[in-house]
C-alpha cells in the first residue's frame, strides 16, 4: 500500500489517480468505438446487439434447430448439452455448412464422443429452420420447414 | 477554472473512497461467481476443446496475440486451473497475484467461449471487475477504512454494467433503428426461447410493443443511477434485477455474469455471512443471548466525499456527518 493514509480514507497517489481516469477513459472510448463502428469481431468492446434488429411485422421468423435423424426417422435434437456447440454458434456458421455439408459430420463426431456406445452410421444430421409466418407482429400457428444442410454420417 | 471544476469532479467521482470492506466482499462475490462459471454457466466452452479446429474462428483479439487453437489440454488445463485459481483469489489472498491469473485465464476462457461463431454480450462488467480488482490491493472483510483504490475498482465496474444497458440501446438503434420498438423482435424471441409464462403474458401484441419501448427507455435511463442518492439508487437496482428476473421467466436468458457484476452497487460488507455464523456459536457456547452479535458490522463510516456529484453512502447512514 503505497498511498497514504488519512485517518480513515486511503488516498490515491497523484500519479495513481491520473492512471486510473486515463485507463477509464481509454476504455470507455473502446467501448464506444465498439457500440458505433465495431463488431462482433472486437470482443469485448463490441456492440451489445443481442435481439437488436428490427423483425418486420408480417414476415416469417427463423427458429433453427440441428437434429440427428436415425435409420428408422427418430430425431434426436443436437444441443450444447450434448455435442459442445451452442445454436447460435450454428447459425453464426450457417454459411459454411451449406457450402460444405461435410462440416456437419463433425457434429455428428462430437456427438458420438459424448455417446460412445451409439453407432451413428447411416443416420443423418440436418440443420433446420423453422419459418413461422408472423401476421401483424402476432405468430400465426403456421410455420414452413427449410432443411438448409444435410449430411449422411460415414462414421 | 471551469474546466478544472469538472475535471476534480470527475475525478472524485471515478474515485469516491468506499469502505475496504466492501471490496473485500464484492471480491469474494466476483471470483466465487467466476470459479462457479466454467461449471454451472459455460461448461459448453469446456465442450469446445472436442471440437476440430476447422469450427474456431479468432476473433481479434485471438488473431493480434496469436492464441492457439484450443485443444483439449489446453480448455482442460484452463478450466481447473481457473477454478483453482479463482477460489485463491475469492479468500483475498495474494490480491494482486491470483487477481491477474484469474484475469487472464478467464480472458481466454472468454475468448475460446466467444471464437466458435457467436458472441455473448452478457459479460463486459464482469470482465472489467476482473481487470480492475487486482488494482485494489489488500482489503479484509469487515475493514471500514475508507480507500479510493477499492472506490474506483467498483465505480468501474458500476459504470460497465450501466454502459452495458445504454449502449444495448444504442445497437439497437444502429442495427434495428426507431423501427425496433414497433417491430416484432421481442415475437421473435419468445418463439426461440419462450417459457409457458411468456404465452400467460403476452397473449396481446400491445404488451409486447409496451415492453420493447420499456426495455429501450429503461436501458436509456440507467445512467441516472449515477446522479440519485442512495435510496433512490437502491430502488433503480432493485429494479435492475427485477428486469433480469421478468426477462429470465420469458425468455430464459440469464445475463448471470452480469448480474454479478451488478453487486458492485450493493453495501455488500454488511453481508458477513462468515461473521454470523461465528457470532452465533460464540453465543451458543457463551450462553450469551444478549451479547452484540454483529460486532464486526460497520453499522457507520462517513457517507461519501460531500463534494463529489455523486456519492455512495449506505442507505441506512445518509445522514452521518461528513467528515470534517
Amino acid at each position: 500500500m503505497g498511498a497514504p493514509a488519512d485517518q480513515d480514507v486511503v488516498r490515491l497517489s497523484g500519479r495513481g489517480r491520473w492512471i486510473r481516469i486515463a485507463v477509464t477513459l481509454v476504455v470507455a472510448g473502446l467501448l464506444i468505438a465498439g457500440s458505433l463502428w465495431g463488431d462482433d469481431d472486437v470482443f469485448p468492446f463490441g456492440p451489445f446487439h443481442m435481439y437488436s434488429s428490427a423483425v418486420p411485422l408480417n414476415a416469417p421468423v427463423n427458429d433453427t434447430e440441428v437434429q440427428l435423424v436415425d435409420t428408422v426417422g427418430q430425431v434426436t435434437i443436437l444441443t450444447p448439452e450434448n455435442t459442445g456447440v451452442r445454436r447460435a454458434e450454428i447459425e453464426g456458421q450457417l454459411g459454411r455448412f451449406q457450402q460444405d455439408p461435410r462440416l456437419l459430420q463433425l457434429l455428428a463426431d462430437a456427438y458420438g464422443r459424448m455417446h460412445p456406445r451409439q453407432s451413428l452410421v447411416g443416420d443423418t444430421v440436418q440443420i433446420v429452420i423453422r419459418w413461422y409466418q408472423l401476421s401483424g407482429g402476432v405468430m400465426t400457428g403456421k410455420f414452413t420447414v427449410q432443411v438448409v444442410a444435410e449430411w449422411a454420417v460415414t462414421s | 477554472m471551469g474546466g478544472d471544476v469538472v475535471t476534480g469532479r470527475f475525478s472524485r467521482f471515478l474515485t469516491e473512497p468506499v469502505p475496504l470492506g466492501r471490496l473485500a466482499a464484492y471480491r469474494t462475490v466476483i471470483y466465487l461467481f467466476v470459479a462457479f462459471d466454467p461449471v454451472w454457466f459455460t461448461p459448453w466452452v469446456r465442450d469446445h476443446a472436442s471440437l476440430p479446429g476447422v469450427f474456431y474462428r479468432p476473433l481479434l483479439v485471438g488473431r493480434l496475440l496469436h492464441l492457439p487453437v484450443p485443444t483439449s489440454l489446453m480448455v482442460n488445463s484452463i478450466f481447473y486451473a481457473l477454478i483453482v485459481a479463482a477460489v485463491v483469489a475469492g479468500t483475498g489472498r495474494l490480491p494482486r497475484l491470483a487477481g491477474w491469473i484469474v484475469f487472464v485465464l478467464y480472458a481466454e476462457w472468454m475468448i475460446i467461449a466467444m471464437s466458435y461463431g457467436k458472441v455473448d454480450h452478457d459479460r463486459f462488467g464482469l470482465l472489467v471487475a476482473l481487470a480492475v480488482l487486482p488494482s485494489a490491493g489488500a482489503a479484509r472483510h469487515g475493514e471500514r477504512r475508507l480507500s479510493e483504490r477499492a472506490g474506483w475498482a467498483l465505480r468501474a465496474a458500476q459504470l460497465s454494467v450501466v454502459a452495458t444497458y445504454f449502449l444495448s440501446s444504442v445497437a439497437k438503434l444502429r442495427y434495428g433503428g426507431p423501427g425496433w420498438l414497433t417491430g416484432a423482435t421481442l415475437e421473435w424471441a419468445i418463439i426461440r426461447r419462450g417459457t409457458w409464462l411468456t404465452d400467460v403474458l403476452t397473449s396481446q401484441r400491445w404488451i409486447l410493443v409496451a415492453a420493447q419501448f420499456g426495455i429501450v427507455a429503461f436501458e436509456l435511463s440507467s445512467p441516472i443511477v449515477f446522479f440519485v442518492g442512495p435510496r433512490i439508487r437502491y430502488l433503480f437496482i432493485t429494479y435492475f434485477y427485477l428486469f433480469h428476473v421478468m426477462v429470465f421467466a420469458t425468455i430464459t436468458i440469464s445475463f448471470a455474469p452480469h448480474l454479478a457484476a451488478m453487486t458492485s452497487f450493493l453495501p455488500l460488507e454488511r453481508v458477513r455471512p462468515i461473521g454470523w455464523v461465528r457470532s452465533s456459536w460464540r453465543r451458543m457456547r457463551g450462553g450469551d443471548p444478549g451479547g452484540p452479535a454483529e460486532e464486526h458490522t460497520p453499522e457507520s463510516h462517513p457517507a461519501a466525499d460531500p463534494g463529489s456529484a455523486i456519492s455512495i453512502g449506505t442507505p441506512a447512514t445518509p445522514a452521518t456527518a461528513p467528515p470534517g
